[in-house]
């Protein structure tokens, strides 16, 4: 058993679709901030992957993609804190 | 990538897309965060089997808190005026998305991996995160920082407005 690249794309492909659902679908708007989350994983592990599948023959490794998911992570949360911090503002309970 | 590694992936990968199913279906905030965290653990046994251990240590952290943030007592329901059928219109597009993204990843011609490289990697990282893309490190310390403090006025004049 082994994972491709493809494979890879396709759970990254499952986690967008399923957070841009999330925030078509859902008719409470802070419901849908967590869609937010879903994608930005989905787009953290597209780029994981294809810093995983390029790794130098020789041991080096590309470290710009799970750099760049550490950053997407950190993005999320911070777009989540502010949506909940104006929905607390404008909503109710 | 041996078997162990591959079977972490797809069980990561199978608990992270339940979790955001779940997310989607489930009402409750508690279920919710539930889902939301269980996306978060996904997420990050997927990263460390990716041999990204750094990203998986800032993703269970970050979308654990995100969970807990959406779980909390500070989340309030906001109604959107949409119709239902742009909501469902909103769903069909989400799922030609998939189709099109999974289209792209079949179709793609990708070389097999042939290295194994080390789980954390934690002092190269940092030396790319500091050094080589500060620019990208500043600009999403600026944007949590503004996101803090916008959370923190909106609360703030909402307490004021009581």
């Amino acid at each position: 058993m082994s994972v491709g690249l493809t494979g890879v794309f396709f759970v990254a492909a499952a986690l967008v679709a399923t957070g841009a659902f999330v925030a078509a679908w859902r008719r409470d708007l802070t419901h849908a901030l967590a869609g937010i989350p879903l994608m930005f994983a989905g787009a953290g592990t597209a780029f994981a992957g294809v810093s995983r599948f390029a790794a130098l023959p020789g041991g080096g490794s590309q470290l710009l993609g799970q750099e760049f998911a550490a950053l997407l992570s950190v993005a999320a949360l911070a777009a989540v804190a502010l949506g909940v911090g104006l929905a607390g503002r404008e909503g109710s309970r | 990538m041996d078997s162990i590694h591959a079977i972490g992936f797809y069980v990561s990968a199978a608990l992270s897309v339940g979790g955001g199913l779940s997310v989607a279906f489930l009402d409750g905030r508690s279920r919710r965060g539930l889902s939301l965290g269980a996306v978060a653990i996904g997420v990050a046994g997927m990263y460390l089997a990716l041999s990204s251990g750094f990203a998986a240590v800032v993703a269970l952290v970050c979308y654990g808190a995100c969970a807990l943030i959406l779980a909390g007592s500070a989340y309030r329901v906001i109604d959107q005026t949409i119709a239902g059928r742009w909501r469902q219109l909103g769903a069909v597009g989400a799922a030609a998305l998939l189709a099109v993204l999974a289209y792209a990843a079949y179709s793609g011609h990708f070389i097999p991996p042939t290295t194994q490289r080390d789980a954390i990697n934690g002092a190269s990282i940092g030396r790319r995160l500091f050094a080589h893309d500060a620019l990208a490190l500043e600009a999403v310390a600026a944007l949590v920082l503004v996101a803090l403090v916008g959370a923190t006025l909106a609360w703030r004049a909402r307490d004021r407005t009581r």
